[in-house]
């Protein structure tokens, strides 16, 4: 599915180097998590693969189903089934959250060759995917994330992603902010999309998330290398003693 | 103005508000007169004064051409209109251009041959003794120890710079700081390179008046890479009567140099109006940083709107190398008129210009002031905090301009300004030019009109506190933003003034 | 005070080759000497005078209007759905041809030669009147102009509330056409009367609207600017708003070379509402839109709103000239004015001078004025979603519009009017 080689980023502007040779692969069906301490490059990582813009790729590549996501628009990586669940995700006042929602899903498809979904199917799609998250019509109505609570914007972000049906999806520190209702019902959303074919990197800094969803592989990242890779005993491992004796280890 | 040694700065500024609120008692704090004897030069103005007032001041051939184009200059002007301040047309033939007290004329040897009527001036003004002795020129002076931190002081006393202190301190750090009288003749080079470089002879009928005959002001120079160190003041005090203050200051930071320079104005209560046309010209060069907070507290006239100071002042600052960076920051409580915007010339890239405002009017008094931000370079920043507060029958407009160039990309302003009036005979007007003419530049301005909240001010009155007392209290909690701004010893001053200018205001 | 020479020589040649009316009642007569008066003393403007220092009125001053070619649209007007009663003008010449019949339950219309040549008609009460009224402080002298030449417009009273809207339809048919339109309204007291305006009207248009609306009516307006690229218009609204009475107006704009649209708003009756709101696309280094607003508080209780929204690119000029005068005992005011411009490229600029005059304290008056980019965080946020650039440009460009477009209180001609913009944006990719 995902596979990342040797993947060399640094910001654009500063020419400070982020990442230093990243290498991923996650196959079809799996959940990998990769977590670390603040500043390992985790979430720069999401970016790059998602096409922000303001970093530099300096080497190494990054192909989702063998395709090269690098040289992608953001949006034609999203077409290929790549989706961000956003740390922070971002307000759009005066852009209406069901409008929001058609207009990607519609997009989508149109790239994809399918036909757009009219207007009365979409509502009735997306009131059902709603419901179980919890997810009010007034929400709906509302601009992207405009007044959303902490939790009602990662909400707001499953919700996406389970109306977009991505076959990649990122969720980069999605547990941040959430108290523990909240955070169950996130992973809900995200368990419920497991099917055995997508495929899931679940990047987060405590261990608590993968409690909720349970990762196959589990990745600690360190000063932007990849630095240990093992089952989901490494991220007990982590919870119970911390980074630094990973840190150490690596060094 | 408050001595360095008087005030300790500490913690819990809004009590002490209240406090010196309640000590104070008399509206003008700085109103009275001293009886000195003034050597005065006829009144009128025409070449021969703008002559006479180059000779006094010993200057050389150059100088002396500058003043008399500027004059010719001036008398093909007209007095610009635009502003939303009302007074009486001001006859600039009924006016001394030039006086300065007699006892300058000799140096004293010691402070018991000072006229003590300029030093008991000083005292009012809150000059520490140390410095009233510099100030006085009393030889030895500067030896003395003195205490807490040190403020190096130029007083301007009508047209004539007094004395500074702390001269020979600053030199050997490479600071020049003197009258500006002296560096034309001590300086020439530096002079002719900068004076009229930020604010040209012909840029408006006041500055261009000023280029004719200002009589003195200060000198800063800052060399590359130095740090000043210690802030430097000038106090400006108008005294004799009928007489015009005209004075120019100049500073030049040179490339990576810091200073924070602190300007204060009084004068005496006096029946009729009185003018004051000042200049301030900033030169930054690359990598140099100015902090300039003036305290304006020229007399605004009495309730009536009789007397009182017309303030028609050009400040402007030329950010000229890259990073360069000036913070203005002014609380005008003063004046019955001022028509005043220091401004901002961004022209290095990723310069930085601030303004921060206060200004109070009460009673007859009336204020346009603000300022322009010109971005030209890549990447300049500006941020204006504005809060003009009306109270009387006082008229308070904020003025201001924030131009992004089609050069100046990816820069940003953000503008704040408010208006806070109290009592329903007063007016406040916002009036800002905003062009912008590149996309990547971020323009936001926000401007709010409001009175004093009901709510804030019940709270207060039901844990006792007085009327008056709680629009100050109000009043300095809406400037806080500003008043953070100022360097601590202005900033006691400031609250204070903040207080005394709205008296009478409620009830 | 005798005006400057140059002024006075550009006066005196734009109106060489005017002349007044004839056939009007002597009330009439006299209004439009007064006007021709107003004209002289003040001079119509120049470059250097502060409110055109954004635009140039030279191509108003020209004594023949400036050529401009003919656009034939490929789209239905606007308000094509919208049951209305139509009036059109050709040229700036009212059509009965091509205009339903003049009645309609709840008003009295007639044109504005028709109502001046009656020696007691009712609209002598507000014509010249109120444009005489509005050019204090700033003067307004293209206005003045109007109400003296003028000999076209509608004069409507709504006594009621109308069944249906006015909409007042201007075509064109020559490159050369210089119109001069004035029209006068008066919704009396508790009536309730839309005005719907579209079409490019001339190569060079001047209008003046007054309108008097009395205690307790309200006036809707909702026009249309559309994509006749090279015409030039200067409209004026001089509105006076009586007590509990509420006026709203609302202008889409696209493209034109030169527009100015001035409102003059006197709110004179406690609890009055009165809105001015704009959308404008720009496009182009031909295209200078300039909205200059005055809105007067001079009663208690009462709200204002100007929202002016403006897109541009390609060199695209966008003005906004707002002010809010709260005059003293004008205590309860609610005031708030927004202008915002979103530059799509480089070479477009916005220029603008909000204003706030206050003489009462116990107000809450406030004005915003933003320029900049598109939000590089909320476009990537779109793409990331699958949206292409282009549509995300497009969302984003109407979410800015939003707050100007929801002014419009009437949903269908709201929606037909989003619509309109959709269409617009999208023949642009």
């Amino acid at each position: 599915m995902l596979t990342i080689n040797n993947l060399h980023a640094e910001l654009e502007e500063e020419g400070k180097q982020i990442l230093k040779g990243v290498d991923l692969v996650v196959e079809p069906g799996k959940v990998h998590a990769i977590m670390g301490p603040n500043g390992s490059g985790k979430s720069t990582l999401s970016y790059i693969l998602a096409g922000r813009d303001g970093y530099a790729v300096t080497e190494g590549s990054a192909t989702l189903d063998g395709v090269d996501l690098l040289e992608m628009a953001p949006e034609e990586r999203a077409a290929a089934g790549l989706f961000l669940a956003f740390q922070y995700p971002v307000e759009i006042p005066g852009v209406g959250n069901m409008t929001f929602l058609r207009t990607a899903l519609n997009a989508q498809r149109k790239a994809q060759g399918q036909e757009e979904l009219s207007a009365g199917d979409f509502l009735k799609f997306v009131r059902e995917k709603a419901k179980t998250l919890k997810i009010d019509a007034e929400m709906l109505k509302r601009p992207v994330n405009v007044g959303f609570s902490g939790g009602e914007k990662k909400r707001n972000e499953i919700l996406q992603m389970q109306v977009l049906e991505p076959k990649m999806c990122i969720l980069d520190e999605t547990d941040s902010g959430l108290d523990v209702d909240a955070m169950k019902l996130v992973a809900e959303g995200v368990n419920g999309l497991r099917d055995g074919k997508r495929s899931f990197l679940v990047i987060t800094h405590y261990q608590r998330l993968l409690d909720h969803i349970q990762p196959d592989v589990v990745h600690i990242m360190a000063n932007g290398r990849i630095i240990r890779t093992g089952g989901p005993e490494l991220a007990l491992e982590v919870e119970n003693n911390g980074y630094a004796d990973l840190l150490a280890e690596a060094n | 103005m408050s001595s360095v040694k008087e005030i300790e700065v500490r913690e819990g500024v809004d009590r002490e508000t209240v406090e010196k609120v309640a000590a104070l008692s008399g509206k003008y704090k700085h109103g009275w007169e001293t009886e000195i004897e003034t050597e005065y030069a006829p009144k009128g103005l025409n070449t021969d004064i703008v002559r006479l007032i180059s000779e006094k001041n010993g200057e050389p051939a150059w100088m002396t051409e500058w003043r008399l184009q500027a004059f010719a200059r001036w008398q093909t002007m007209t007095e610009p209109k635009w502003a939303m301040v009302n007074y009486p047309e001001i006859d600039f033939q009924d006016q001394y251009y030039y006086a300065r007290p007699k006892s300058m004329m000799q140096k004293p040897k010691s402070l018991d041959e000072v006229d003590p009527k300029l030093l008991a001036t000083y005292a009012k003004l809150g000059i520490p003794l140390k410095e009233q002795m510099i100030l006085a020129g009393v030889d030895g002076a500067e030896d003395m120890p003195s205490e807490g931190r040190k403020v190096a002081v130029d007083a301007v006393f009508d047209s004539v710079s007094v004395g500074t202190t702390f001269k020979e301190e600053l030199k050997k750090a490479g600071v020049i700081f003197c009258a500006i009288s002296e560096a034309i003749r001590e300086y020439p080079d530096l002079v002719k390179k900068y004076l009229g470089s930020v604010v040209p002879v012909t840029d408006n009928y006041y500055a261009t008046l000023n280029s004719a005959v200002f009589s003195d002001g200060s000198f800063v120079y800052i060399p590359p890479g130095v740090r000043c160190p210690m802030e430097l003041s000038t106090y400006f005090r108008i005294n004799a009567e009928n007489t015009g203050q005209f004075e120019r200051t100049l500073i030049i930071a040179d490339k990576g140099s810091f200073v924070s320079y602190l300007e204060g104005c009084t004068a005496p209560k006096r029946d009729q109006a009185q003018l004051h046309a000042a200049v301030v010209e900033i030169v930054i060069e690359e990598d140099a940083e100015v902090k300039y907070s003036t305290v304006q507290n020229w007399y605004p006239g009495d309730e009536n709107g009789k007397g009182g100071i017309y303030n028609f002042v050009t400040k402007r600052a030329d950010c000229r190398g890259d990073r360069a960076k000036v913070m203005w920051t002014q609380v005008e409580t003063g004046s019955a008129v001022t028509w005043k915007y220091p401004s901002c010339i961004l022209r290095g890239e990723a310069s930085q210009g601030e303004f921060y405002s206060i200004a109070i009017t009460n009673n007859m008094q009336q204020a346009d002031t603000g300022t322009k931000m010109v971005h030209l370079g890549a990447n300049t920043r500006s941020r204006i905090v504005s809060k003009g507060i009306s109270a009387g029958q006082a008229q308070n407009t904020y003025r201001g301009l924030v131009s992004m160039h089609p050069k100046a990309k990816n820069s940003r302003n953000y503008t704040q300004c408010d208006s806070l009036l109290i009592g329903d005979k007063c007016g406040a007007h916002t009036v800002p030019y905003i062009e912008v003419k590149n996309n990547s530049s971020r323009v936001e301005h926000e401007a709010t009109t409001s009175k004093v909240d009901d709510d804030q001010m019940f709270y207060c009155l039901s844990r006792g506190i007085g009327e008056e007392e709680a629009v100050a209290l109000i009043v300095n909690g809406f400037c806080k933003e500003v008043l953070q701004a100022l360097p601590m010893e202005f900033a006691m001053e400031a609250q204070q003034l903040v207080a005394i200018s709205l008296e009478g205001s409620v009830g | 005070m005798a005006l400057p020479k140059l002024k006075a020589d550009a006066t005196e040649a734009r109106l060489a080759p005017l002349s007044l009316p004839q056939g009007g009642a002597a009330w009439a007569e006299a209004a439009r000497h007064d006007a021709l008066n107003r004209v002289g003393a003040m001079g119509l403007p120049a470059r250097r005078d502060e409110y055109w220092r954004y635009t140039n009125p030279a191509d108003l001053l020209s004594p023949q209007a400036p050529r401009a070619a003919l656009f034939v649209s490929d789209e239905l007007p606007p308000f094509d759905a919208v049951d209305r009663l139509k009036v059109v003008f050709v040229d700036g010449v009212i059509d009965p041809a091509q205009s339903d019949d003049l009645t309609l339950a709840g008003l009295e219309i007639t044109t504005l030669a028709d109502a001046l040549s009656q020696d007691a008609h009712w609209s002598r009460e507000v014509f010249g009147q109120l444009e005489a009224r509005g050019q204090k402080p700033v003067e307004r002298a293209f206005a003045a102009l109007n109400t003296a030449f003028a000999a076209e417009g509608v004069v409507i009273r709504a006594m009621g509330k109308a069944a249906k809207p006015v909409s007042l339809i201007y075509r064109r048919s020559t490159e050369t056409a210089d119109a001069l339109m004035h029209h006068v309204i008066r919704v009396e007291s508790g009536a309730d009367l839309s005005v719907l305006e579209n079409g490019p009207a001339a190569a060079r248009l001047n209008t003046v609207m007054e309108v008097d609306v009395a205690d307790g009516g309200a006036f809707h307006h909702v026009r249309t600017q559309g994509r006749d690229r090279e015409r030039r218009a200067a409209t004026h609204i001089f509105a006076r708003v009586g007590e509990g009475a509420t006026y709203k107006s609302f202008t889409l704009t696209v493209n034109g070379a030169l527009t100015r649209n001035e409102t003059v708003i006197e709110i004179l009756g406690d609890d009055a509402v009165a809105h001015v709101a704009g959308a404008c696309l720009g496009d182009g280094a031909d295209f200078n839109h300039d909205d200059t607003v005055f809105i007067t508080h001079d009663a208690l209780r009462c709200e204002s709103r100007q929202v002016f929204k403006k897109v541009l690119k390609n060199g695209a000029t966008g003005i906004f000239q707002g002010k809010i005068l709260v005059k003293p005992g004008a205590q309860k005011t609610d005031g708030y004015q927004i202008s915002q411009s979103l530059l799509l490229d480089d070479d477009s600029q916005f220029l603008a001078k909000p204003e706030l005059e206050i003489y009462a304290d116990d107000v809450a008056c406030s004005h915003g004025s933003t320029s900049g980019a598109i939000d590089e965080t909320a476009l990537f946020y779109l793409r990331s979603r699958g949206v292409p650039e282009k549509e995300a440009v497009d969302l984003l460009t109407l979410a800015f519009l939003a707050e100007a477009m929801d002014e419009i209180e009437d949903q269908a001609l709201a929606d037909d009017l989003r619509g309109r913009l959709v269409a617009w944006l999208r023949r642009r990719h």
